[in-house]
């Protein structure tokens, strides 16, 4: 049987696995944005707290990901088996690029932007709503596209703790030795990895087009 | 054990492995060149046939270990780069012979034996004692509050209860379709698939209640679960046994009667202590092989 005809014969499964990993995803990128932003912000107010947030994060970079599933089986709530385990893990992972790229973005503007806005009597909120945060846009839009792209690779060993996913063939494919089943897995998510960077690379000129030095070289971070 | 993804997860090593063990040539005529597949197990008892030799002939083991896969050794043996290699009835039947899997451990044993001495002029030793096939594994509180002791008692509490499985179990020909049927298994809900290591944890963790491991795997000793005999045989026998080559036995006569005594010493629970004490442990594999003799006396 041809790759091919595998597909064509398995495109409900393949089609379904997709839309359950494009979840996984989604599910676990918005946790992350949801906390990574607004602690990316206090980083930079509260220059105290970075070492600490920014080691923990790294850390979690580096706990193997089966082990962090195992450290989360016994978690009540947020752990056991299943899509929230993995969610939990998908989101500590994507949380460096994002903290980074936000504290980076924000520690980036010029000081003279700031002394201005502030001589222009915006309040601290103020000026970071409509002046720090609209010129570190383009960084931490990169960050976010960073971790996503780095999530939807990662995602596929939810499948390892039963959350589903594209990761169900590749786990399914080594077991059974076959190169057609792990390739029903591998390129799905490969497409989906280019496609979300293209589509946030996208919302990023629109949202951010680049302006400063500070933020190309730090989008390179 | 079964031909698995453990045969062919470090198919990379497998280049690396082929080269050396294709790489040394024939030694002088007391050295013997003792091969093992790259996983845990085999790494014991191919420590164990070292240990086991050069206590009882004069023969100077060479330890070919970790080569990759079934299939290497095979060729290993058969092109004189390997003397001897331990290996299971199982995977001799279906990976070598390739013939389809059969429940009866005398009736596999026999054919596989009958089979490499004719075919390949290889000699299959008498079953070391264990068999690493599938094992249905429970919680230990479990198997004693229910008295549970084979699959069969757990059909009663299948409808409650929550299976968890490997996606080698869930895919296999001789694994989790034939076997729920065979026991006219239903559970509570789909079983919940996943990594096989993280199953003995969620088990731990009561997340569920049943789940299929491998019978020797060192986590079954080390957790207190409990294996389900298999009483209406429906997995395929994986005895451990070794297979030498016949112009080997018959440059070294001795050899006979050292790796003859290794017969029906290693139980199931003896195989999962030593995997556990090189894996969980992590102790020396010449120490866990040099205690388990002594203690054995062999």
């Amino acid at each position: 049987m041809t790759l091919w005809q595998f597909f064509v014969q398995q495109h409900t499964e393949i089609l379904s696995r997709t839309l359950e990993h494009l979840w996984l995803v989604a599910a676990a990128m918005s946790v992350a944005v949801l906390i990574g932003l607004p602690l990316g912000i206090a980083l930079v107010r509260r220059r105290n707290l970075r070492r600490w947030v920014l080691a923990a994060a790294n850390v979690i970079q580096t706990i193997p990901s089966l082990a962090l599933f195992g450290f989360l089986i016994p978690v009540p709530l947020l752990g056991g088996i299943g899509a929230s385990t993995a969610i939990v893990a998908l989101a500590l992972y994507a949380l460096l690029p994002i903290l980074r790229n936000t504290y980076t973005g924000l520690a980036g503007v010029d000081p003279a932007v700031l002394e201005s806005a502030r001589a222009m009597g915006m309040t601290p909120r103020q000026s970071l709503w409509q002046v720090e945060l609209p010129l570190s846009m383009g960084v931490i839009l990169a960050g976010v596209r960073t971790a996503t792209v780095i999530t939807i690779g990662v995602a596929t060993i939810a499948a390892a703790i039963g959350a589903g996913g594209l990761g169900v063939f590749i786990f399914r494919g080594v077991a059974m030795a076959s190169n057609a089943v792990i390739l029903a897995g591998a390129i799905p998510a490969a497409l989906l990895a280019v496609a979300a960077d293209l589509l946030l690379g996208l919302l990023e000129r629109r949202l951010a087009p680049p302006r400063t030095s500070s933020a190309a070289s730090a989008v390179s971070e | 054990m079964k031909p698995s993804l453990m045969d062919r997860r470090n198919a990379l090593r497998l280049a690396a492995g082929s080269a050396l063990a294709l790489a040394g040539c024939r030694e002088p005529t007391n050295a013997i060149l003792v091969g093992s597949k790259n996983f845990t197990e085999q790494i014991v008892l191919g420590e164990l046939l070292a240990q086991q030799i050069e206590a009882h002939t004069s023969l100077r083991p060479d330890r070919r270990f970790d080569l990759g896969g079934t299939f290497l050794c095979h060729q290993a043996l058969l092109a004189g780069q390997l003397d001897l290699y331990p290996e299971y009835t199982g995977t001799a039947l279906t990976a070598i012979l390739k013939e389809p899997p059969a429940n009866d451990p005398a009736a596999v044993y026999q054919t596989v034996r009958n089979a490499y001495r004719t075919r390949f002029h290889l000699e299959v030793g008498p079953p070391l004692g264990f068999n690493n096939t599938f094992a249905i594994v429970v919680r230990g509180e479990d198997a004693r509050r229910l008295n549970l002791r084979a699959v069969s008692d757990i059909i009663p509490h299948a409808p409650q209860w929550r299976a968890g499985f490997g996606y080698e179990f869930m895919e296999r020909p001789d694994g989790y379709r034939g076997w729920a049927k065979t026991y006219g298994l239903a559970f509570h809900s789909e079983p919940r698939i996943m990594d096989l290591g993280l199953l003995y944890r969620a088990l731990q963790e009561k997340q569920v209640d049943v789940v299929a491991g491998n019978s020797t795997d060192g986590l079954i000793a080390a957790l207190g679960l409990v294996v389900l005999g298999d009483d209406r045989r429906y997995f395929p026998p994986y005895q451990a046994v070794t297979v030498v080559r016949e112009a080997t036995f018959d440059r070294h006569p001795d050899l006979r009667g050292a790796l003859d005594a290794l017969g029906g010493k290693i139980s199931d629970d003896d195989m999962r202590q030593m995997n556990y004490a090189l894996d969980g442990q992590h102790r020396d594999v010449t120490a866990i092989v040099r205690d388990f003799r002594a203690a054995h006396r062999l």
